[in-house]
């Protein structure tokens, strides 16, 4: 064949540009890897107490302690079970309520003035997913005391932000007719969101709620470690007492919590379909 | 539109919700109304606290937290605290997507090695991480491990696993099979068929969902201080425990500026991936 | 002797599922174009990925060579699928990923999983693939993303990675069914002219009889999972169509 010779040129070209890519991805990788490295040592390795964690036969025995689980706790969590349950569902009903404003401005075809709504519903949402739910907790506990309620606040301000956000975009792409309709029957923006758009999202409002709340048991449960009720103060007495084996129950315990969740959910998502 | 276009449809859909007739609806409403008075009463929630709460957790916040002490943020140890946080986050993050690596390929249901055995392991493994909270793995690192950062890379490293490893699984659970077939069909090995057949078809995903991971891991990593895993989570903790307001007004004003820009910064760099594909 | 032989092929997806396939029996000799045709939903698509065990069958034997497909292990399995090149209706390229890459994936079967992992392939690999390349008139598109080529140009890529495994056997499932009529012959004629090069014998689903009749060799008819005919082309009539496409008709 008379392509030999142009053919052999041809794969030495190939193969020393899959070379040379090999090469510079190799280098790139090392960098990272060499990266890596250096945070490891400034983190873990300057950083940890090596003589306070011991050998690892003594960590293996400290994570020993956490297995020999302390079943008998099991019977005193039923009520701060029920407790973890009810804040996150308080949280997320009150969560719901005050978000319907943040939706309202939130959505832009809706948003009564949007050069100033629309940024303000916006940085509600932000700042409601940004900020960690054990430091909204902090904040209520300082601004309402110790108890459920600070744990109530803290579960329903972050919620605020992913339901607004989902069901802001679920009204950005709704049926505009019955909006035209309430519109046009001299309805106020207020009523024409009440009548024609609610209802319209309500199933995929309903769907996104449940799943928050799913995930707000998992944020109750650990509400208590800061004050806020809950299994999460059952979890910190028994820290604080040495007891892992009943640090152990209690996790057990908040698995469970969350399997039910979504149980629960699981039915009623498939009730409403 | 016409106007017959509208009118029809919308009155259907007003009149179910305008008069809500059914006994089945009241008894909900029954229901909901007993359970919000327990959960008040078994909760022991002041209800008397709720009015004027907002004007006074406004004037807790005037009197106590403002002005919040700026000169306490700028000082070089608390910055190192929060590269520290950063170096964290993205430690945690990358060893998390490292192990939610494999566990997403092992948890797909389409692409699982084994369905009867490796696929629900994996499925839990991923589950049981994503499901206790990343204080509680940090606390349970650090009664371990003692303080430090380990126990905040390692709290951080579950975390992600279980956040990134459901994405991760979800996506290879949605590419299209064509190329796998195709690839299978050659004779290729399983880890062929996955590098040639499915990660090409993911890569882009993946790297937006480790991005993503980055971003909580970072929200994750600014508290995990608080229960003695590294960063400046520790300094949060120390100024509530002597009741410093102000400093810790300071504080949480630097985690929502930091949290705000990583957010924004892994935005923008998921948007920049999601074009180049 | 022949070099495939199906007997009494049955497949149902499950146990109580109805049955896809219900005991179909032919052999493919050296030199043979077969073509599979049928209504669609008669199996065809099933029978083909039989052959290299893409589906599991429930019961029946396949010799390929003188070796039983459906008892192998997953080793041999992997070395007979090598052997056996397939080209698909929607081309089940890796979009993403180089013409050449996607030409070079053909080799998996021959490359163990670290060259893979890496993508090291041989010289002669490279070489080879830029041969059947040229032989499929894709020489100019080498380092283009599969993506950005046209309908013909990636099935002409899909024809070039089945050609990269050195194939023994080829297995076409509707290689023309997504390009239009145009295009479908320049494929149906380019893979009969390698075929004969090549000396590969040919088992092709085809769902367009006129096309069949046209490239093929011999026929077999399916219809709901039976075998209605089987023989050359020049034997089929129109009653044996009738048989076919009855379902259809009614």
């Amino acid at each position: 064949m008379s392509l030999t010779a142009d053919n052999d040129t041809r794969v030495e070209e190939i193969i020393a540009a899959r070379t040379k890519g090999r090469i510079n991805r190799s280098i790139l990788y090392g960098v990272v890897f060499l990266a890596v490295l250096w945070s490891l040592k400034t983190t873990v390795v300057d950083d940890t107490d090596w003589e306070r964690m011991g050998s690892v036969w003594e960590v293996l025995a400290s994570i020993g302690e956490f297995l020999k689980v302390d079943w008998a706790l099991l019977p005193q969590l039923w009520q701060p079970a029920l407790e973890t349950i009810l804040v996150a569902t308080l949280g997320t009903l009150l969560g719901v309520l005050t978000c319907i404003p943040a939706i309202w401005f939130g959505a832009l075809n809706i948003s009564p003035f949007p050069p100033i709504t629309y940024p303000i519903a916006r940085l509600m949402m932000t700042l409601s997913r940004s900020i960690h739910e054990i430091v909204w907790a902090l904040f209520f506990v300082a601004s309402v005391g110790l108890g459920a309620l600070a744990g109530v606040l803290a579960i329903a301000v972050r919620s605020i932000g992913f339901i607004a956000k989902m069901s802001a975009e679920a009204i950005e792409d709704l049926d505009p007719r019955p909006v035209e309709a309430i519109r046009a029957v001299g309805g106020s923006e207020f009523q024409v969101f009440l009548y024609a758009i609610l209802p319209q999202v309500l199933p995929a409002m309903i769907s996104v709620i449940i799943f928050e709340w799913e995930i707000n048991i998992r944020r109750s449960s650990v509400l208590g470690l800061v004050g806020a009720g809950g299994l999460g103060l059952v979890f910190f007495r028994q820290l604080n007492t040495f007891n892992h084996g009943g640090v152990t129950a209690v996790i057990i315990a908040i698995l469970v919590l969350i399997l039910f969740g979504e149980i629960i959910s699981y039915f009623t998502r498939k009730a409403m379909i | 539109m016409s106007i017959s276009d509208t009118s029809p449809g919308t009155p259907r859909t007003w009149q179910r919700f305008k008069f809500p007739g059914s006994l089945y609806r009241y008894f909900g409403l029954l229901f909901a109304l007993v359970f919000l008075a327990f959960s008040v009463v078994y909760l022991n929630i002041p209800l008397e606290r709720f009015i004027g709460m907002f004007g006074r957790i406004g004037s807790v916040i005037a009197d106590r937290y403002y002005p919040p002490d700026l000169e306490y943020i700028r000082d070089a140890d608390y910055l190192s605290s929060v590269f520290d946080t950063i170096q964290m986050a993205y430690l945690g993050a990358l060893f998390g997507m490292i192990i939610a690596l494999p566990l997403g390929w092992f948890g797909s249901y389409n692409m699982s090695p084994n369905r009867r055995f490796i696929y629900p392991v994996a499925r839990l493994f991923t589950m049981s991480a994503r499901a206790v909270h990343e204080t509680i793995w940090a606390i349970l690192f650090v009664t371990i491990l003692g303080f430090g950062m380990l126990a905040g890379i390692l709290a951080l490293t579950m975390f992600c696993i279980g956040f990134a490893g459901k994405l991760l699984a979800e996506e290879i659970e949605g590419i299209d099979m064509g190329p796998v077939e195709a690839i299978r069909a050659t004779g290729a090995g399983e880890l062929a068929v996955m590098v040639y057949g499915v990660f090409p078809q993911v890569r882009v995903a993946f790297t937006g969902i480790g991005i993503y991971t980055w971003d909580v891991a970072f929200r994750a990593a600014t508290v995990v201080g608080f229960f003695g895993a590294g960063g400046m989570g520790w300094y949060l903790k120390r100024n509530v425990l002597q009741i410093e307001t102000q400093r810790v007004a300071a504080i949480l004003l630097s985690i929502v500026v930091l949290v705000l820009l990583s957010e924004a910064a892994s935005a923008w760099a998921r948007a920049r991936v999601a074009k180049a594909k | 002797m022949a070099i495939l032989s199906v007997e009494d092929l049955k497949v149902s997806y499950s146990a109580a599922g109805p049955q896809i396939l219900k005991g179909i029996s032919f052999e493919v000799e050296a030199d043979d174009f077969f073509a599979i045709i049928g209504p669609s939903g008669a199996g065809k698509s099933t029978l083909i990925r039989c052959i290299n065990r893409l589906v599991e069958p429930t019961s029946g034997t396949i010799t390929l060579y003188g070796e039983n497909v459906l008892t192998l292990g997953k080793k041999e399995l992997r070395r007979v699928r090598r052997d056996i090149g397939m080209i698909f209706q929607e081309f089940n390229l890796v979009n993403r990923m180089s013409v050449m890459d996607n030409v070079l994936s053909g080799r998996l079967g021959y490359v163990g999983n670290f060259k893979a992992l890496f993508r090291l392939f041989s010289k002669e690999d490279i070489s080879r693939a830029l041969a059947v390349l040229d032989r499929v008139g894709l020489s100019d598109h080498v380092d283009k993303r599969a993506d950005e080529l046209s309908g013909g140009q990636r099935q002409r890529v899909g024809i070039a990675r089945a050609l990269m495994q050195d194939p023994k056997l080829l297995l076409l499932d509707e290689p023309t069914s997504s390009l239009d009529p145009k295009i479908s012959r320049e494929v149906m004629a380019l893979i009969m002219e390698i075929a004969k090069e090549y000396k590969v014998p040919v088992l092709c689903n085809i769902h367009d009889v006129q096309l069949a009749t046209e490239f093929c060799s011999k026929i077999i008819g399916l219809q709901d999972g039976i075998k209605m005919f089987d023989g050359p082309t020049s034997e089929m009539n129109k009653e044996h169509l009738d048989d076919i496409y009855a379902m259809e008709v009614l």
